[in-house]
């Protein structure tokens, strides 16, 4: 198997979520319709991703698109990680 | 201690002075001292240096907090909801608006944060007003109630209804559409500027909705709240410390029966328990501004579980202070009669404390259930 950065990023990520919902979790499964997922933890995970990755995520970023899954929060930790610092608050 | 917090501390101890009284029996704070604290970040102090603030980490920020809700609990509830649009603004607007208001908020404009409606307190989902796209702009209807400080603002934050999702607008007081009536008369921090704020078709551009919008209601909500929250926790830190001050000095100087009231086992525990609720909030605020210093994610339940604690022992340790001063601070504007009345409040804003506990519980269990496959 191939452990490049980004599978590195979703093997973090997927952790964190196991580790809080105290469930086995797929990359690809939706974690609001499953209902393992409230508002208060997704502000969790908002607060996780920033300080682990060192991503601000801001605006129009805390779409629920972009944390529906382990793997668009990957992307979206892949992406914001390639944009300058600049956005920062 | 950092020098601003020093002489911050020192500046609102004067600026307060003994004030605070009339400022609660005429319901109204001077609007010239809050601009002067505005202009000085002192409103909203954990405001980024690039952005006018003075960049104050939270558990600086929550000592001074602290210290204002010593003083006077109206003036702090002014600070929590300028910090909370600081802080909205921070978290939901895009660069541009964070470059475009953050610096007015820490330049003299004062700011309200919108949120609760006739049929939508705690229950966010039922929120009516509505923020519609009509070309480059929005338009905005609905009716907010309760709104602190919208007495004195110059922006109000309001959140609303917009497409599938929700938005916060900053909407200038003065737009047309916008009327702003006060709540005539509070049960607590009756000078915070509460009033009930209407939106009929307020026209604003586009720009004027943080982040675009669209972005869940109750992720927004959440988002914001957690600023007040900390910022309520911090001031019942701070009312804490008024009464166990008060009642402490009164209990030592009243003789009855021969003997100082602290002699007295039944007066004494009061200030024993006044002390250990005092101490508590401390520690559970200090823990949580902590989460928030080191960006981790256990700040979100730390900030409910502060909130909780600080506003139950708060209002607690109020009503213990009113019984130890008995009739020398059962009037209207005593320090222990606006505590008392100033704490209750506070279990009822920013999440109830029966809103605080359901989310607590449903944390306990979730740590505590099975790993089972999903």
């Amino acid at each position: 198997m191939n452990i490049g950065a980004e599978e590195t990023v979703q093997r973090r990520i997927l952790e964190f979520v196991e580790e809080r919902t105290k469930a086995d979790v797929a990359v690809d499964k939706d974690l609001f319709d499953s209902g393992l997922v409230n508002s208060m933890f997704a502000m969790e995970l908002i607060v996780h991703l920033e300080q682990a990755f060192g991503i601000a995520i801001l605006g129009e970023d805390l779409r629920l698109d972009n944390f529906r899954t382990v793997e668009r929060m990957t992307s979206l930790v892949d992406r914001l990680r390639e944009e300058p610092v600049a956005g920062h608050a | 201690m950092p020098d601003w917090l020093a002489e911050a501390t020192e500046q609102l101890t004067d600026v307060v002075g003994d004030q605070a009284a009339e400022w609660d029996l005429a319901g109204l704070l001077p609007v010239e001292t809050l601009r002067t604290l505005g202009k000085q970040g002192l409103l909203c102090a954990e405001v980024p240096v690039e952005h006018g603030g003075i960049g104050a980490r939270s558990a600086d920020n929550g000592a001074f907090t602290a210290h204002v809700g010593s003083l006077c609990s109206s003036l702090r509830s002014v600070m929590t909801s300028q910090g909370m649009a600081a802080w909205t603004v921070q978290r939901l607007g895009d660069a541009r608006q964070r470059r475009e208001f953050l610096p007015r908020l820490t330049g003299g404009e004062l700011t309200a944060v919108a949120f609760s409606e006739p049929g939508a307190g705690s229950d966010v989902t039922a929120m009516t007003t509505e923020i519609r796209r009509d070309g480059d702009a929005v338009v905005i209807d609905g009716g907010k109630t309760w709104t602190t400080a919208a007495r004195y603002a110059d922006l109000i934050v309001v959140f609303g209804r917009y497409g599938d999702g929700g938005g916060a607008v900053v909407v200038p007081a003065d737009t047309p559409g916008v009327t702003i009536r006060p709540v005539p008369a509070p049960s607590g921090c009756r000078a915070a500027g509460h009033a009930d704020v209407t939106l009929d078709s307020v026209r604003l551009p586009l720009g004027a909705v943080l982040g675009g919008g669209g972005q869940p209601l109750p992720l927004l909500v959440t988002t914001a709240l957690a600023y007040g929250r900390m910022s309520v926790a911090w001031g019942c830190v701070g009312i804490l410390r008024a009464c166990l001050s008060a009642a402490g000095a009164h209990a030592s100087g009243r003789r009855q029966f021969g003997l100082p009231l602290a002699e007295h086992q039944l007066v004494g525990r009061h200030l024993a328990e006044l002390l250990a609720a005092e101490q508590v909030a401390t520690r559970v605020c200090e823990h949580a501004s902590r989460c928030w210093d080191d960006r981790s994610p256990e700040m979100v339940i730390a900030t409910v579980l502060a909130k909780y604690v600080s506003s139950t022992e708060a209002a607690r340790g109020a009503a213990a202070a009113v019984q130890v001063l008995a009739s020398a601070g059962a009037q209207d504007g005593h320090v222990v009669a606006r505590a008392y009345r100033d704490a209750k409040l506070m279990e009822l804003i920013e999440g109830s404390t029966e809103i605080c506990q359901i989310i607590l519980a449903r944390h306990a269990a979730a740590q505590a259930s099975r790993r089972e496959p999903a």
